[in-house]
């Protein structure tokens, strides 16, 4: 007599079936999100260099010119956005969090990047909402916190490098590294208050640290350069230009002995 | 950041804090009641079959009480939000799954579905986009009766129970077959899945043993007839 079996194998087998196409469907989804995710990272990088480039054109409007031209070339992210809506629909988007951060985050920090530009302020968290909803205000998926202000985080490294590059190519690049010093500062103050709420933001607050102190001393170099003489700003001009020289010598070390201890986390970093 | 903007974030980041900790508290909760059942579920190795219907009674309340946890989850987790939380309880449910397949295959010999175990537990449809039961944490609640069973086909032989570990094998096999149709990625499951031969293989030589032995009934009847089962 051979041994009753109780189970059916075909219904069990048919579980396994509808398993498969949950699974299939949820990696498919998955890469998807991934592909795109890579694509607004790309994008979003090549704002930012765009408003680097216009931002140092040596005249009035650059930095409105700018801005205008980024917010104009984000729209493509945008439209990314509005058709990965559907994937981030309901419960999706803290499924697939992991997918989507990253590119989210470039896009804020490119973003917030043009908008500083324009306004010389912080983006806030609605405005950034809103460009990520469709034109009658829907959103295309919630913004959390935490994607905010990682975004935001990056947004210190770009100051950084816009302020120092400015000094020795913009005529009021000296007066716009001052501002920007400041700005970052406050950033700084203002993101320590969060870091025990969002993980990883402690880790991009000691590199906002080290590009903040990268302004400090070139905004130093200013003061102290100024003060000693009479100077006309030519001439100023060339003496600032020469401390600049100087000074990245000693920041790329920095960034090495950097690197050499934490490690990853450098999108921000790189020569200024 | 302007004073309002810092205000709302600290309003969200505030309310997320308050949702954590009230989570951790049911997690607690379940977390205690699967150890519960593990502890019964793990007296099965050393009870003999007939004694083993009140054994599971024992444990069939403490699956229904998970009702309780799970509806007070779903008060607590806002609305589409499953996925950002779900991390916080998947160990213990994959216990509880375990505990609600395990006592469903000693009782009736197959594999209860997912909607089974979800009903068991107290899983409402409802609440789908705040409390579910997802697939692979399904999944892994039959990895871990497969890892069990396979100690079960070991420990019923040292209790004179031959007939078990033939039951056990044919299920198993099943199973297996089930979990092969699967295209699972590199992840924890997939892994786990790898690791289900060595139980196949464990089981299939317990059988081996009491078959070459002729303990079993099907191969004891055959003993008369030339070869029996084994040269099959």
């Amino acid at each position: 007599m051979p041994t009753p079996i109780q189970h059916d194998r075909s219904v069990l087998l048919a579980h396994f079936e509808s398993f498969r196409t949950e699974i299939d469907d949820y990696n498919d989804r998955r890469e998807r999100l991934i592909k795109a995710s890579r694509d607004i990272t790309n994008l979003s990088k090549k704002v930012i260099f765009l408003l680097h480039r216009i931002a140092l054109e040596n005249d009035d409007t650059s930095y409105a010119r700018a801005a205008k031209r980024g917010f104009a070339k984000l729209c493509e992210v945008q439209n990314i956005y509005a058709g990965l809506s559907h994937e981030l629909a309901g419960d999706r988007y803290w499924r697939y969090q992991r997918q989507v951060s990253p590119g989210l985050q470039e896009y804020i920090e490119a973003l917030s990047f043009a908008h500083y530009l324009q306004h010389g302020t912080l983006i806030s968290f609605q405005t950034v909402q809103r460009s990520l909803s469709s034109p009658d205000g829907v959103p295309y998926f919630s913004l959390t916190v935490s994607d905010y202000l990682l975004g935001l985080s990056d947004l210190t490294g770009e100051l950084m490098r816009f302020a120092i590059s400015g000094l020795s190519s913009h005529k009021g690049g000296r007066a716009k590294a001052t501002q920007v010093c400041a700005f970052v500062r406050a950033c700084k103050a203002d993101f320590e208050h969060y870091t025990p709420f969002v993980p990883d933001l402690r880790k991009k607050q000691a590199i906002t640290s080290q590009s903040l102190e990268k302004i400090e001393d070139a905004a130093y170099t200013i003061v102290v350069r100024s003060s000693e003489y009479d100077l006309p700003p030519e001439i100023l001009d060339d003496i600032v230009a020469q401390s600049i020289s100087r000074f990245s010598d000693r920041s790329q070390k920095h960034a090495r002995g950097f690197e050499d201890g934490l490690g990853e986390d450098d999108a921000q970093e790189g020569p200024c | 950041m302007d004073t309002e903007d810092i205000e709302k974030l600290n309003g969200f980041l505030d309310k997320d804090v308050e949702i954590r900790e009230k989570i951790k508290e049911q997690v607690n909760e379940l977390d205690k009641k699967a150890r519960t059942m593990v502890g019964i579920l793990n007296r099965v190795h050393s009870t003999q079959s007939e004694a083993l219907p009140p054994l599971l009674d024992s444990v069939r309340p403490v699956l229904l009480s998970c009702h309780d946890t799970i509806s007070q989850l779903a008060s607590i987790v806002p609305g589409n939000q499953f996925w950002r939380w779900k991390d916080m309880w998947t160990n213990s449910l994959r216990t509880a799954v375990f505990s609600a397949v395990m006592v469903e295959y000693l009782t009736k010999r197959d594999l209860v579905s997912l909607q089974g175990v979800s009903d068991t537990l107290g899983f409402k449809a409802e609440w789908a986009d705040r409390v579910a039961l997802p697939a692979e944490d399904y999944l892994h609640g039959v990895i871990s009766l497969v890892n069990d069973l396979s100690r079960l086909a070991v420990n019923s032989v040292t209790l004179g129970d031959f007939e078990e570990p033939v039951k056990i094998s044919i299920f198993v096999k099943d199973l297996f077959a089930g979990f092969s149709m699967l295209n699972l990625k590199n992840d924890v499951l997939r892994r786990r899945f790898d690791s289900l031969k060595y139980d196949i293989k464990k089981i299939e030589e317990v059988v081996y043993d009491v078959s070459l032995r002729k303990l079993t009934t099907s191969s004891k009847e055959s003993k008369g007839t030339a070869g029996g089962d084994i040269e099959k």
